[in-house]
């Protein structure tokens, strides 16, 4: 049934993918990045990551992708004209995507996969389990993740801001 | 690993995810729209966290699944800046081709 599943969303995510980076209007390629993400939501739910699964599919499928589609329809190109500048692009390009893949192939082929110690799955990926290490261990970095938003927050007003002459 | 009754290999799941990974490079280095570009690092973003929830529950150790909660705020994060750099610059012109962004490449 697992890998049932798992082939399921796998071809999923393959295929939108594949449509990410084949399509030529960029708002299709942006539905398929949600059908991406929908897909790695299911492999985060097989993986027992509940949460993951629910922050992935409101902050990523939702509010991300949201404001993707709005840029788009406001002000992206509605097609590409594929016509590159620098000759052999894609061949280049083809080469080094295929070196990198035989890299991390052969990282992947040095693991040793340690035997899983007994992992209470009852516990393992809910809310209340992510919640005790977010703000016990990992509470400086999850307040700097919030200083992180400010941040974003400030510099998209500052940089979308209507721009006034004052010569 | 077992899930669900079904036995099931890490290694499937990372495959899967050295998968998505490249074909986000592939993404990043073909188009030239600088959304998609955009639309593709996101997608490289995604096949990372699918490896951190991978190795998480291989090793039975939430800190796995946090750092993949970390990595979508940074993610969102960098989404919000990228995007308004990019209607920044299209308030000025229409960018059809990343390789017209050169001004400062001194």
């Amino acid at each position: 049934m697992a890998i049932a599943v798992f082939i399921i969303a796998a071809l999923m995510a393959i295929a939108g993918a594949v449509g990410v980076i084949s399509f030529r209007e960029p708002i299709r390629s942006v539905l398929s990045l949600v059908v991406v993400m929908i897909a790695l939501g299911i492999l985060f739910l097989l993986l027992s990551a509940q949460f993951v699964f629910v922050a992935q599919i409101i902050v990523y499928a939702g509010a991300v992708m949201v404001l993707f589609l709005f840029v788009i329809a406001l002000f992206g190109p509605a097609r590409e004209f594929a016509r590159a500048n620098l000759r052999f692009q894609s061949w280049l390009s083809a080469v080094f995507v295929f070196a990198l893949l035989v890299l991390i192939w052969m990282m992947l082929a040095g693991v040793q996969y340690r035997q899983p110690d007994k992992t209470d799955l009852s516990t393992f990926g809910t809310v209340q389990s992510i919640a005790v290490g977010l703000f016990t261990t990992y509470l400086y970095p999850f307040e700097l993740t919030s200083l992180l938003l400010l941040v974003a927050a400030i510099g998209a007003i500052y940089l979308s801001r209507k721009k006034v002459d004052d010569k | 690993m077992t899930l669900g009754g079904s036995h099931l290999d890490a290694s499937w799941f990372l495959i899967l995810s050295a998968i998505l990974f490249t074909l986000g490079a592939v993404g990043v280095l073909v188009r030239r729209n600088p959304l998609v570009i955009l639309i593709c690092i996101e997608l490289m973003l995604n096949a990372v966290n699918l490896t951190l929830v991978t190795f998480s529950r291989q090793l039975g150790n939430l800190e796995g699944q946090l750092f993949t909660l970390m990595s979508i705020t940074v993610a969102a994060a960098e989404a919000v800046v990228g995007l308004a750099i990019l209607v920044d610059i299209f308030h000025t012109r229409d960018v059809e081709d990343v390789d017209e962004l050169s001004e400062m490449k001194g």
